[in-house]
């Protein structure tokens, strides 16, 4: 009875019927291969960072979130916020000295004191910054592609405002991408209390009437200034072969406006022979003379960037780069960078280094002599002493650990720690027994999470 | 001996074999990397997977297509293996084989799975049952005459029937002790699913032949016009004892396995179960090898055939494909 039934459906013609379910079954992309870059979703990137100098210097914390949009694989839509505070304090350029000394704030609404042999830190310094940036990428056709994108900060004496654009061409089955891009920023600077004039004096209040110590102090101040940057470059990104891949970047950068650090000064040195010689020149309202630094009004940078990155036969990932720039204030600065990428199951730990090498910009001076000063007929147009306009060597070690929970999801934490030496000018007179130059060491850590 | 004294040997002309780097998380079984030989337009590449020698061979392709085709295909076929896969204790066939009675949710390609399944459950009527992998816990075929007792089979049989679970897009409930196993679909999907990718990854003109052992599929002839040459295993070997075949278009699938039997008292048990009494499917041929469109359809109408028994070919000639039977 059974074979019978059997038979019957053993000749039955399935094969229309099973031919359809299974152009059902293959006619459906498969889902579970979706990973990040996919079209239709949200790929989010959030992360903090904690970011702390030794000696109670700038602290800062610095949230990130930022958020692509992949519309159909080749066109994407990015939006980022980053939220920074900014505490602590900084130095202001002043040198160290055997007496006590005593600084108007940036707002001239009062003054603050540095103990001898201290190095002049600026402790009202604080901050919060505000920034957001959107950024659209998108094919032409086959060959080119562009991208367009905005840029705007507020914090609370700065605004940043800037917009870019970038075309790329593929050649060579994409192999060769060459890419141009051109950016625009205009910044407003408005600082606290208005904006030195440059290499005025710091106006003290000291021995002073409140009329007479605004009087002096609104004559060294001008009216907000602006700064504009164009900013371009022409890069090459190639494929070497399967596991290499190569980018070398020309950059140049034009900047023109109000270049100076308002919050700045140098001190003023007494170099002729006596009982203060090396010592802070005295003006004669019986206080020491420092001045508001000054810088050129423009600056022009060229920047070459060479980077290669190499995947090994394991999967881990090596990523060199080199970057050499030189401008037109005297700057020729170095920076190596290298990671390691070690990959282990689905976590990896990549190792991080980056030396850093500077020399000085042509004005650059740790402080000015009463000479140059010459009363207020000063000898230079230009001066700043801004270590990080001067010879400055800075090392970078780090790691970072990241663990991914599936093709969306991956959290990592990253910490690092900066050691920077400045050198220069060591001074004279009383001033040589002062540590000119601190060491500047740093810490942070940054957390992130993407999905 | 090659001259290299010319210094005209490019990388094109050379026919060295290239490791192709996978990420370990793309290899979740730890298989051998693939390997890639040829050019400079032809290609040979290799992997493992799913317990077999796995093949893709392009032509009319670029070095660095080819290493991408290569690394795409490895990629996915551990993916799909790891995903279908019975052995794997953390894959979506796992957390259904050990829910115990508690629905399931799945995503679209399990669904799909299963979907198809469930068609094949019915034009079977019964015969093709992706729960019949139970009935393995009694039947060893190991060449050997240990048949297990009726008591045995009759007592999994409660085990086994698509109709005792309950599938309703995207949940299944599947009752304790049972379990599914797509080990009858998951190697010619695979086939199939990496050669309409590549199909559609490569330039046009690109000719692809994925031959994952011995169930294989490609995209038409090789790019000269005349038929793809493929090696097969010689318990697979067709009408003749060549161990080669060549192929113009579409898709070939075996099922059947000649060292999986039992023998006693001068019977021969094949090892395609029959789920209705949980018994070896009496006069299975030795192996069955179908022609078809896909790989899938071709290895699903051979399973079919198979337990079909000694009506095999039979229902072969009733859906008007092309086939090869051994007896």
């Amino acid at each position: 009875m059974q074979l019978k039934n059997c038979d019957k459906c053993k000749s039955k013609p399935v094969g229309r019927a099973l031919a359809a379910a299974t152009c059902a079954l293959l006619g459906v992309q498969a889902s579970d291969s979706l990973a990040n870059g996919q079209p239709g979703e949200w790929d989010v990137e959030t992360a903090l960072l904690v970011y702390s100098e030794t000696d109670d210097r700038v602290q800062a914390a610095e949230p990130v979130i930022s958020a692509t949009r992949n519309f159909d694989g080749e066109r994407k839509l990015n939006l980022k916020l980053v939220a920074d505070t900014l505490t602590g304090a900084s130095p202001s350029g002043a040198t160290p000295s055997t007496l006590p000394q005593t600084y108007t704030s940036p707002s001239g609404n009062g003054n603050y004191d540095v103990a001898p042999g201290d190095a002049p830190l600026d402790d009202t310094f604080k901050d919060t910054r505000v920034a957001v940036s959107a950024n659209w990428e998108a094919p032409i056709n086959r060959d080119y592609a562009y991208s367009v994108g905005a840029y705007g900060s507020r914090e609370y004496d700065y605004m940043s405002t800037a917009v870019n654009a970038s075309l790329s061409r593929y050649l060579d089955n994409k192999n060769t991408t060459l890419t141009g891009g051109l950016s625009l920023g205009i910044d407003l600077v408005d600082p606290v209390g208005g904006a030195p004039v440059g290499l005025s004096r710091m106006p003290i209040d000291n021995n002073k009437s409140q009329a007479g110590f605004d009087q002096e102090f609104s004559a060294t101040r001008q009216s907000d200034d602006t700064k504009t940057v164009v900013d371009a470059l022409f890069g090459v990104t190639q494929v070497i072969n399967r596991q290499t891949l190569m980018q070398f970047t020309y950059g140049i950068s034009y900047s023109s406006g109000y270049l100076t650090d308002p919050y700045k000064i140098l001190s003023v040195i007494d170099d002729t022979s006596g009982a203060n010689y090396g010592g802070n020149l005295i003006g004669a309202d019986g206080n020491s003379v420092y001045v508001y630094e000054q810088r050129p009004d423009t600056r022009l940078k060229h920047s070459l960037y060479w980077q290669t990155k190499y995947m090994l036969d394991n999967g881990d990932i090596m990523d060199g780069s080199y970057r050499f720039m030189i401008d037109d204030w005297g700057i020729t600065s170095h920076t190596l960078d290298l990671k390691y990428r070690w990959r282990m199951g689905k976590s990896y730990l990549e190792p991080h280094f980056r030396y850093y090498l500077q020399s000085e910009a042509d004005f650059y001076k740790r402080y000015l002599t009463g000479s140059e000063y010459n009363s207020g007929a000063r000898a230079l147009t230009e001066a700043s002493a801004d270590y990080r306009l001067g010879d400055m060597t800075g090392l970078t070690f780090g790691a970072k650990w990241g663990y991914r929970f599936d093709n969306d999801r991956e959290l990592a934490i990253r910490a690092e720690y900066l050691l920077q030496t400045n050198d220069g000018d060591q001074g004279f007179g009383s001033l040589a027994g002062q540590d000119l130059y601190p060491d500047t060491s740093a810490a942070w850590v940054q957390l992130s999470y993407s999905f | 001996m090659p001259d290299f004294s010319s210094g005209t040997v490019s990388e094109d002309t050379m026919t060295a074999t290239t490791t192709i780097s996978l990420s370990p998380e793309d290899n979740p079984a730890g298989h051998p990397l693939p390997r890639l030989s040829g050019g400079p337009l032809s290609w040979h590449g290799r992997f493992e997977a799913m317990a077999s020698p796995c093949e893709i061979l392009l032509d009319n392709v670029n070095h660095q297509d080819a290493e991408q085709a290569l690394a795409f295909a490895a990629r996915e076929t551990w993916r799909l293996e790891h995903k279908f896969s019975r052995y794997v204790s953390d894959n979506q066939v796992a957390r259904i084989n050990r829910s115990k009675g508690q629905p399931v949710t799945v995503d679209d390609e399990i669904a799909l799975m299963l979907d198809y399944a469930a068609r094949c459950h019915d034009l079977s009527e019964g015969r093709f049952d992706i729960t019949s992998g139970v009935l393995r816990r009694v039947w060893h075929f190991d060449g050997s005459d240990n048949l297990p007792d009726q008591d045995e089979t009759d007592a999994l049989l409660k085990l086994v029937g698509w109709n005792r679970l309950s599938w309703q897009r995207p949940r299944l409930t599947l009752p304790e002790g049972m379990e599914i196993d797509f080990g009858g679909i998951g190697k010619e999907y695979a086939v199939d699913r990496v050669l309409l990718d590549l199909e559609q990854s490569l330039p046009e003109g690109s000719r692809v032949l994925v031959n994952f052992g011995g169930d294989l599929a490609c995209n038409g002839s090789r790019a000269s016009g005349k038929a793809w040459t493929v090696g097969v295993e010689d318990h697979q070997a067709l009408s003749d004892s060549s161990k080669t075949l060549s192929l113009y278009g579409g898709a070939l699938a075996t099922s059947g396995d000649s060292r999986r039997y039992l023998q006693k008292n001068g019977v021969r048990y094949s090892h395609i179960l029959d789920p209705h009494n949980g018994w070896p499917v009496p006069d299975a041929p030795h192996s069955i090898t179908v022609a078809a469109p896909t790989c899938t359809l071709a290895g699903m109408l051979a399973t079919f055939a198979m337990l079909a028994g000694r009506e095999a070919e039979h229902f072969l000639e009733q859906q008007d494909v092309q086939f090869w039977v051994q007896r």
